[in-house]
């Protein structure tokens, strides 16, 4: 387990390496993307590394989700397994009516997720193998990393498949998730990485 | 000469010797002070003889010359907002790096239990 503490001023840091998990600290804050990246790259460099899980640490993921996508991972042949909250349209899900409006429409609207049949694009809950791992280089440093990490699946014919997955939202996750607003951000963004330096 | 024709003749000279004596980079940056200077030359023409500038700007179908300077004026800090965001982005992936390496080399491991 390692605990990426992206630049936080308490000692979340410390907590984390007490209960046992690896603690890697940004010295300054950077957002999510640029955490994924930092927590992969110390992952991938520990010996014998072979499945990978990113995931937020607020709470809003089940532990029992994330062994069912590990299983996923050896017994179907894919590279990315990534959690979706929106999998059989008839299942009644918990996500607020607005947001889950915003994020189906985001998968929609998005060439990529489309082409790999995703619909949830924006799920924090990822397992996936050394490939993946070796290849991540994400560089939006923000909330734009999930398209960015589709982005990255499509350009390097990464097998991609899905999982549904119950996201808890609680209170303290409900206060830490991004606004619904920030997804013009995250579409600027898009517009914007085809023509950054990699 | 009218005294602003003066002070904007002086400015732009100034911006030039101030471009010119920047030493960084220099290869990269030499056309910008090519294009530069070229710009001084036409800035100067332009105050001396403010009339011809509404003679092009009549060519391009603009009626003063005034005008045609602010839009050209508008193009260009639009290109320039635009590259200096660029450029931002381009900073904030390496200031990124930077700090990963610096979490990565102050990793800390739990003790074995």
């Amino acid at each position: 387990m390692v605990c990426v503490d992206d630049g936080s001023r308490d000692d979340t840091g410390d907590v984390a390496l007490r209960a046992g998990a690896h603690s890697v600290r940004h010295p300054v804050n950077l957002g999510q993307g640029a955490a994924i990246q930092t927590g992969v790259e110390y992952a991938r460099r520990q010996p014998g590394a072979a499945v990978f899980a990113t995931f937020d640490a607020d709470g809003q993921h089940r532990v029992k989700d994330v062994i069912r996508m590990i299983d996923r991972l050896a017994g179907d042949d894919v590279d990315l397994v990534i959690g979706t909250r929106f999998a059989d349209p008839g299942v009644v899900t918990h996500t607020p009516l607005l947001k889950r409006i915003v994020l189906r429409s985001a998968a929609l609207l998005s060439r990529r997720s489309r082409k790999l049949g995703l619909t949830d694009a924006h799920n924090g809950l990822r397992v996936f193998n050394k490939t993946v791992a070796d290849g991540l280089n994400l560089t939006m440093n923000g909330m734009s990393h999930a398209d960015e990490f589709i982005a990255m699946a499509y350009e390097n014919h990464w097998r991609v498949t899905e999982e549904p997955v119950e996201i808890l939202y609680t209170e303290y996750s409900m206060s830490k998730g991004q606004p619904l607003l920030n997804g013009v951000n995250i579409i600027f963004d898009g517009w914007l990485r085809g023509r950054m330096s990699r | 000469m009218n005294w602003i024709q003066a002070l904007l003749i002086v400015s732009v000279l100034s911006l030039l010797v101030y471009l010119l004596r920047s030493r960084r980079n220099a290869r990269s940056k030499a056309w910008v002070k090519v294009g530069y200077v070229l710009f001084v030359i036409a800035g100067i023409y332009a105050i001396l003889r403010p009339d011809d500038t509404t003679i092009v700007a009549n060519w391009l179908g603009v009626a003063r010359g005034a005008d045609l300077m602010e839009y050209m004026l508008i193009i260009a800090f639009v290109f320039t907002t635009l590259s200096a965001y660029m450029r931002f982005k381009d900073l904030e992936l390496k200031y990124a790096r930077l700090a990963r390496a610096v979490a990565l080399q102050t990793a800390r491991v739990p003790e074995e239990r």
